[in-house]
């Protein structure tokens, strides 16, 4: 047998330590500062529940990516590997008797396995917000509101924020019967792999995987297969957010369905520049809550504290340190942390 | 907006080359030389990397597309944007057997010895199949291995088939047909709209002809 030695570690994990630390920290407070401005509460969620809570809870696609641990009594344990799922449980049980709507918000990790790619560890730090019980468009324009603030008092003002609504592609694509082949259409869609589609569904009069732009997708989407709910209220948000002057920050993609599977409307993403990975996304999950047994409609997103630290390192945004004086001696030290200095001992 | 576009220099370079001269996008001479790594040529700057590299550079973003082999997704599996196949470098997956076996002989193992290139692929076809499989990954001249007796068959990319017979292997079996795609980094394809659209629908006019 080989010893492993003390030092080293599993795969998946980090930590964080000086400058990077401290930025982390700071972008916490700053983005929880702007959540609580708009009047979200903040929800501290547990580290562990029932595997059940994630899987019949929606974490269907990344179901096998989820730690789990055999519980006390027996029962199959998981380390959320998602906050949503958590949050609905909560809003259904502990919650059920406060005023709607509610909003919400929550910071922390959140694990899910990981294969070693593209800046993925298998912790994520995440900081997002749900806004439960208001089915408007309001709701899903205030969601993209804060977002916006949050990363603007980053520091972060040119995010591009990518709206989509998947029950314009399921729409399309509920026409597969079989479940398998509809399936695959669906991987083919999220990869815009647009033979790939084709070689499922034949070619359509509207190529699917080509959307994204302006208002003129929906136009476009319209004219080829038909207006519906999911156009009019997709449009409906774009029209909201570009009279509250966003219209240079939003970009269309009806192609967008995203990873998670209780998506029911709105879809977004959060992108910029430098950074090769989504900053944040989220989106409308009207069924998820009923599947806790208290229907209502819910939206909201996330941030990823990770690569946010990440992009403002690599644009050279620091926070300022206050500045540090010397004190000799502890009796000092205790006269100028009353002051409220920032101090070092050095006897 | 200057576009990165990450290039395969391996069995695909020549073809790809190809097609994006006859697409208007000049490849330098100096990315022919294969020294320099990394060259600007205005609205491009071309990385030239190990096919199985071109996907890492794409998914991370340090690269805004690349043109790679669908055998190097099938086995990669990056999150990215594939929105077109470009129809160059045609290949097949195929499991190979020594031609002096009948087809499907494998299937009466317990346990089948498979050496490859592609574990991943490997591994999704037999397992999908019910077949255990014992993969052997090798780097190069996988032929050899059922030669030497170090596997039963080998899963492959396949161009003309020479190499099997002339180490008395055959194909018995087609996983995929692999072709060149162009991939596009996610985010990219958010915050660099007008020149990433530009780009595909230049090599996409290519295809149609």
């Amino acid at each position: 047998m080989t010893r492993r030695s003390l030092l080293e570690i599993p795969s998946g994990v980090q930590c964080f330590f000086g400058e990077e630390a401290r930025s982390r920290r700071d972008i916490e407070r700053v983005v929880a500062d702007v959540f609580r401005g708009w009047s979200y509460e903040e929800i501290v969620l547990p580290l562990f529940d029932f595997d059940d809570v994630f899987t019949r809870g929606g974490e269907v696609s990344s179901g096998d990516r989820i730690y789990r641990f055999i519980g006390r009594d027996g029962e199959v344990m998981a380390l959320r590997p998602d906050f949503t799922a958590l949050v609905a449980k909560v809003v259904s049980s502990r919650l059920a008797r406060q005023e709607l709507p509610l909003r919400l918000f929550y910071s922390g990790e959140v694990l899910r396995y990981q294969p070693p790619r593209a800046g993925r560890q298998e912790e994520l730090f995440q900081i997002g917000l749900e806004h439960l019980g208001t089915g408007s468009v309001a709701a899903d324009v205030e969601v993209i509101l804060v977002a916006r603030e949050a990363l603007s008092r980053l520091g972060i003002d040119d995010a591009v924020f990518t709206l989509g609504h998947v029950g314009f592609a399921l729409r399309l694509l509920s026409g597969i019967e079989d479940l398998g082949t509809r399936a695959l259409a669906l991987e083919a869609l999220k990869r815009r792999d647009r033979d790939g589609l084709r070689r499922v569904v034949g070619a359509p009069a509207l190529d699917l995987t080509d959307l994204s732009g302006g208002a003129e997708v929906i136009e476009r989407a319209r004219r080829a297969a038909g207006g519906c709910e999911s156009l009019d209220r997709l449009e409906a948000i774009a029209a909201e957010l570009s009279a509250l002057g966003l219209e240079k920050e939003i970009r269309l993609d009806l192609s967008e369905v995203r990873d998670f599977d209780y998506y029911t409307g709105l879809v977004l993403e959060i992108h910029a520049r430098g950074s090769g990975l989504e900053l944040g996304g989220g989106g409308r999950y009207d069924s998820l809550l009923g599947r806790f047994g208290r229907e209502m409609p819910a939206v909201g997103f996330y941030l990823s504290l990770d690569r946010a630290s990440e992009l403002l390192a690599k644009r050279g945004i620091t926070s300022p340190d206050a500045a540090v004086s010397t004190v000799r001696s502890l009796r000092e030290a205790l006269a100028a942390r009353k002051r409220g200095e920032r101090i070092v001992v050095k006897p | 907006v200057t576009l990165t576009l990450a290039l395969p220099t391996g069995r695909i370079f020549e073809e790809t080359s190809e097609l994006l001269t006859r697409r208007g996008v000049r490849l330098p001479e100096s990315a022919r030389a294969g020294r320099r790594l990394r060259i600007e040529a205005d609205p491009f700057t071309f990385v030239l990397a190990k096919d199985r590299d071109v996907p890492t550079y794409v998914e991370h973003g340090v690269a805004d597309a690349g043109i790679v082999g669908a055998d190097v997704l099938a086995e990669s599996r990056p999150d990215v944007f594939e929105p077109l196949d470009l129809r160059i470098g045609g290949c097949r997956m195929v499991v190979a057997r020594p031609a002096s076996r009948p087809p499907g002989f494998y299937r009466d193992l317990s346990v089948v010895r498979v050496a490859t290139k592609y574990p991943a692929v490997t591994t999704r076809f037999f397992h999908g199949r019910g077949i255990a499989v014992e993969v052997i990954p090798l780097a190069g001249a996988v032929e050899l291995a059922p030669v030497l007796g170090l596997a039963d068959v080998i899963v492959d990319l396949v161009q003309t088939g020479g190499t099997l017979a002339a180490n008395g292997l055959e194909v018995d079996e087609v996983l995929f047909e692999s072709t060149a795609r162009l991939i596009l980094n996610r985010a990219s394809f958010r915050l660099k709209v007008e020149s990433m659209r530009a780009l595909l629908y230049r090599l996409e006019e290519e295809r149609v002809r």
